[in-house]
């Protein structure tokens, strides 16, 4: 396999930063890449510049400068509507809260990417991802009757529906609680162990991180630790480090 | 993408509900002018008169040429107020024309008979008969001058059988005839019947006839006799099939304009507001939906599909509001109808015609405007960034651009502009006038109405304060950051203010000032009224009544004028000039009244703007039936609502008015003389008139313009009502929508009553600059068009009227908001805030 084949997500140099007269930079020339087959866990403290990571990465946003692949396509050459398309046929979603459409049933928001796509959907699969995430009696409800753990699972479903080479999650667990929380996150599991899909995931939980294969800590847009799946513990000594660092930093300045 | 739009709007009926209604009123309302329109244009009075005839040579109307603009001259044809006349000699070019059996000129003569006094009666020669085929039903025709026949009506109202005399006003004087036979016909009008000699004589304009019948030889080709015909007739016009029944029915006529008239002005203000209401509407139910929209963007929707789920909700409800409001305005156009012939607006001949276009037009124009919003609400949210989208929200965005502010001075700027407007002259256009800087005021403010309500907010934060305490403090956080989606709610309070202060008052204004005016130049004590029209002998006679200083007779018409945009018809009267400045004051402005001649005329000083004319022109305008004159103007006056734009020498009219008579005699006697019992000789020597004070001359020409008024009022309350519902809509809307918000607050410790006093607060702020802006475009958009049209620099501002906005308002604000909220409250804040936005 070539190292291009390998890699299913790509950032190179990728800064981004918001607002007119006192610009607030959110990513200051972030490198990162993203193997086939993993699961990376995206964490550092608030306004450190993960979600918008995120966002550039998933092509929700794009970066002031840098560039930035999904498989061997440089996003900064799409248009809106290519960069759309992209998304629904080769990215998943899955967000902290508010993923579903109200007016549409869980069968019909599941399957809401191919039926904006045009295309037929493979009912196969559906079948199988309908059993894999446990929702085979729910298809015909609505988001309102479901709980929080049963909403995440349908945005997971709709993520894999279209069988994306990856799938971002923001902060997927955080309005779960714990038990509700580790179902989701199995789940999420599952799918880069039996599909071999991709998943990036920003989470600010340490137990959410330690499902990830490997973890990538940002602190002011920059990735200020890279480590291969250290274990919850360490996660959480690694942030707790980082809080104190900027404590006192705050102190100095 | 149009499942998913039927799915969104089947799960989110409440959030639809607002544009749903204000698009389904839309379409009734255009759907009523509509098929007012059509009708009107499908109208042609009753052709069983002429019914005989093949063709009809009459001169019905006239065509205008109108001034040229970019390059192109479009003519006006107005319908000749005093219906035109055809030469006598025409009579024969007609009968010479190969395949005409016979032409026959007819006579159309205003008879009244006491004997059945309500009952409008023409008179005609008994040789015209042949025109609408006539069953005698008893008795013969007549054959000497003292006979006639009279129609069935006739004979049953006043109870005659052949041999019975009879006595009928002809020309404002009571003759005596014998029934010679009674005749059947479905004629519109009442019908009487002279020899042919006695008709010619009777008429007020010899040598002429109001109509040429033509009755075509059995088995000649009935296209070719007409062609001929048209081609023989010159400049007259020529009348065949339903359009026969328009000839010599004046209120046919008049019922065609009026309708037509009144349907496409009122459409056109209407669609305006409807415009502006369904922008808004759409607008806020995008906007407040934003959340679902972001989500569609960031999971798979292009942002074209985003405009076409939009666009399709939008057009599926445009169908619905058309399916519910076609019916409606159907069901609204026959009570107009109804209420039209009650009021006698309409001949009861007048019934609706078609529909199927005006609902097809009427659909297609609302579907438009609304996509049209719905396209504009949606470009701004499908192009920005999904991420910017799911952000953005929660939080209000800024302000808007530079290009709104810019704008919405133009419009400013604009609106100011047009108060200087001046050439208004008939109510109609200054009703236009009115909506349409209206409209310019409205969409300033609806662009400046985030500043707006950011400067209010803060102006308004310390007497929030004061009042509400910490409830009037956050309710002022709340209108400063909530600046922006409060843009439709100040729109549409406004624009419901700002349109039943103007507008609404703008027709009282407009009668007033014909009263008034009338009233104050009226220096007459007395007058002469006669309802069958007064001969110019009683003029003379008035005179040489012992204690009389002075006697005007009074002849009203109508006269054709070419202003500026378009020929039109305007109010004139006739007047005989001697001793007039004893009786009339018009209020010269330059030149003198004496100077009014044959050859010369007065007009009103608006009058002289819309045309262009100055004192010491050379005026061309057309009489009442089509002649064309040139007269010098010799003075300009002010008071043109109360007596007619344009003021003649009645000699000037003679034989140009379907009557030949006067309307009144205005009488002044000097002081202390006592003319009683010479006046009451002058009325008995008149049949039907009476002598009246001057001022109930006034208070019938008030009463008279009351009725007159009655379907623009009409009119204004259905938009001023529009206006009210629109405003309604928008606050539930904006109530309701900020369930999340109000459990939040509640959540986090303020208790109801707080956030009740909050939303109160809130309101108080919001109503005050609505009514303080609103009252504002209606002062001056009333003041500049009453000062146009009327010169007056303060407009009359009934005080019951003023009250019934200010309370209207009030009672609107509080109702639309403090009921949802109020519903909002009763739910568990828990599951408030559990509730999507």
């Amino acid at each position: 396999m070539s190292p291009s084949a390998e890699i299913a997500v790509s950032v190179e140099r990728v800064s981004r930063s918001y607002g007119g007269d006192q610009p607030v930079v959110a990513l200051a020339g972030v490198d990162a890449a993203f193997r086939r087959g993993t699961a990376t866990a995206v964490m550092g403290p608030s306004g450190s510049g993960k979600s918008t990571l995120l966002h550039c990465a998933a092509g929700l946003d794009r970066p002031s400068s840098g560039r930035v692949r999904i498989g061997a396509t440089d996003l900064s050459a799409l248009s809106e509507k290519a960069l759309t398309e992209l998304r629904r046929t080769r990215v998943g979603f899955v967000f902290q809260a508010f993923n579903l459409i109200g007016a549409l049933t869980v069968e019909q928001n599941i399957l809401l990417p191919s039926r904006l796509s045009g295309h037929r959907p493979d009912r196969a699969w559906l079948a199988e991802v309908v059993e894999r995430v446990g929702l085979g009696d729910r298809l015909r409800h609505r988001p309102a009757e479901l709980s929080g753990g049963q909403q995440q699972r349908v945005a997971i479903a709709r993520a894999l529906a279209t069988r994306p080479e990856v799938i971002f999650c923001d902060e997927p667990t955080g309005a779960l609680d714990t038990q509700t929380a580790a179902e989701v996150l199995s789940l999420l599991r599952s799918v880069v162990d039996d599909t071999g899909q991709t998943v990036v995931m920003v989470t600010h939980d340490p137990v959410a991180a330690s499902y990830a294969d490997r973890v990538l800590v940002l602190a002011d847009g920059r990735i200020v630790h890279d480590m291969p799946q250290p274990g919850a513990e360490a996660i959480a000594e690694q942030l707790a480090r980082l809080g104190r660092r900027q404590t006192v930093a705050t102190r100095e300045g | 993408m149009l499942e998913l739009a039927v799915q969104m709007l089947r799960f989110r009926k409440g959030a639809f509900v607002a544009t749903f209604a204000a698009l389904a009123a839309g379409v009734m309302i255009l759907m009523t002018c509509a098929l007012l329109v059509e009708s009107g244009l499908r109208y042609q009075g009753t052709p069983q008169w002429y019914a005989g005839a093949v063709a009809i040579v009459a001169d019905g109307e006239l065509t205008v040429p109108g001034p040229e603009l970019f390059g192109e001259t479009e003519s006006t044809t107005a319908p000749l107020p005093e219906g035109g006349r055809v030469p006598e000699s025409l009579v024969a070019t007609l009968a010479a024309v190969p395949g005409v059996a016979a032409a026959v000129g007819d006579h159309s003569i205003a008879v009244t008979a006491p004997a059945s006094p309500g009952t409008p009666v023409t008179g005609h020669g008994w040789g015209s008969a042949v025109l609408a085929p006539y069953r005698m039903i008893a008795g013969g025709p007549p054959r000497a001058d003292r006979e006639i026949a009279v129609d069935a009506r006739l004979a049953a109202g006043g109870k005659l059988r052949p041999g019975d005399d009879v006595a009928v006003i002809v020309g404002g004087a009571e003759r005596k005839f014998r029934v010679s036979g009674v005749v059947g016909a479905a004629a519109p009008r009442a019908t009487v019947f002279f020899t042919d000699a006695q008709a010619a004589r009777l008429d007020p304009n010899p040598g002429s006839f109001a109509a040429i019948g033509v009755l075509a030889e059995p088995g000649a080709d009935r296209a070719a006799v007409i062609a001929a015909v048209r081609a023989a007739a010159g400049e007259a016009r020529t009348y065949v099939d339903g359009r026969r029944g328009l000839v010599g029915q004046p209120e046919a006529v008049a019922a065609r304009a009026l309708t037509v008239q009144a349907g496409s002005a009122f459409g056109g203000y209407a669609a305006m507001i409807i415009i502006f209401v369904v922008a808004g509407t759409v607008g806020l139910s995008v906007r407040h939906r934003r959340r679902d929209l972001a989500l569609l963007r960031a999971v798979a929707a292009t942002p074209g599909q985003v405009r076409r789920l939009i666009l399709g909700e939008v057009g599926l409800l445009s169908l619905l509001a058309a399916a519910v409001g076609v019916p409606a305005g159907l069901a609204a156009t026959a009570w107009t109808r109804d209420q039209l012939v009650t009021r006698g607006f309409v001949p009861d001949t007048f019934v609706l015609r078609g529909g199927v276009l005006s609902a097809l037009a009427v659909t297609v124009a609302v579907a438009v405007v609304a996509l049209g919003a719905a396209w504009i609400a949606a470009l701004r949210t499908s192009r920005i960034r999904p991420t910017e989208a799911l952000g953005e929200a929660a939080v209000e965005r800024a302000l808007g651009g530079q290009v709104r502010i810019v704008s919405g001075l133009v419009c400013l700027g604009g609106a100011a502009s047009l108060t200087g407007l001046t050439g208004a002259t008939g109510g109609t256009t200054a009703l236009g006038a009115a909506t349409g800087m209206l409209y310019l005021f409205v969409l300033a403010v609806a662009l400046l109405a985030p500043w707006i309500n950011r400067a209010a907010a803060r102006l308004l934060a310390p007497v929030l304060r004061t009042v509400w305490g910490s409830s009037g403090y956050l309710a002022a956080a709340n209108l400063r950051a909530n600046a922006r989606g409060m843009v439709a709610v100040l729109t549409a309070l406004v624009l419901s203010v700002g349109f039943g202060g103007a507008v609404w008052f703008l027709q009282d204004n407009l009668q007033r000032q014909v009263t008034v005016q009338h009233h104050e130049g009226t220096l007459a004590q007395q007058a002469l009224v006669g309802s069958a029209g007064l001969p110019a002998a009683a003029t003379a006679r008035a005179r040489k009544i012992p204690g009389v200083v002075a006697a005007t007779g009074v002849r009203r018409t109508s006269v054709i004028v070419p202003n500026r945009l378009e020929a039109q018809a305007v109010p004139a009267q006739g007047i005989d000039p001697v001793g007039a400045d004893q009786t009339l004051d018009l209020g010269v402005r330059a030149g003198s009244l004496a100077d009014l001649r044959v050859s010369t005329v007065a007009v009103s000083t608006t009058q002289a703007d819309a045309a262009g004319w100055k004192l010491g022109d050379d005026a061309r305008l057309w009489l009442g039936d089509g002649t064309p004159v040139t007269l010098r103007i010799v003075a300009l006056y002010d008071r043109g609502w109360g007596f007619g734009d344009v003021t003649l020498d009645t000699e000037t009219l003679v034989g140009h008015t379907a009557t030949g008579l006067d309307d009144h005699v205005l009488i002044r006697t000097a002081p202390g003389a006592d003319a009683g019992p010479g006046l009451a000789d002058l009325a008995n020597a008149y049949p039907m008139s009476a002598v009246v004070g001057a001022d109930r001359l006034s208070g019938e020409l008030a009463g008279d313009l009351a009725v007159s008024s009655w379907l623009n009022k009409m009119l204004i309350a259905v938009l001023v009502g529009y206006a009210v519902l629109a405003a309604a809509n928008t606050l539930v809307m904006a109530a309701l929508a900020r369930t999340r918000e109000l459990a939040l607050l509640r959540l986090v410790g303020v208790t109801r009553g707080q956030v009740k006093r909050m939303v109160q607060a809130e309101q108080a702020g919001l109503l005050g600059v609505a009514l303080a802006i609103g009252s504002a475009v209606a002062a001056v958009t009333l003041s500049s068009v009453v000062h146009a049209v009327a010169g007056v620099r303060i407009p009359y501002v009934p005080a019951l009227g003023a009250a019934t906005i200010v309370g209207g308002t009030i009672a609107l604000a509080l109702v639309a908001t403090m009921l949802p909220i109020g519903r909002v409250l009763r739910t568990p804040p828990v599951e408030g805030i559990g509730i999507r936005e």
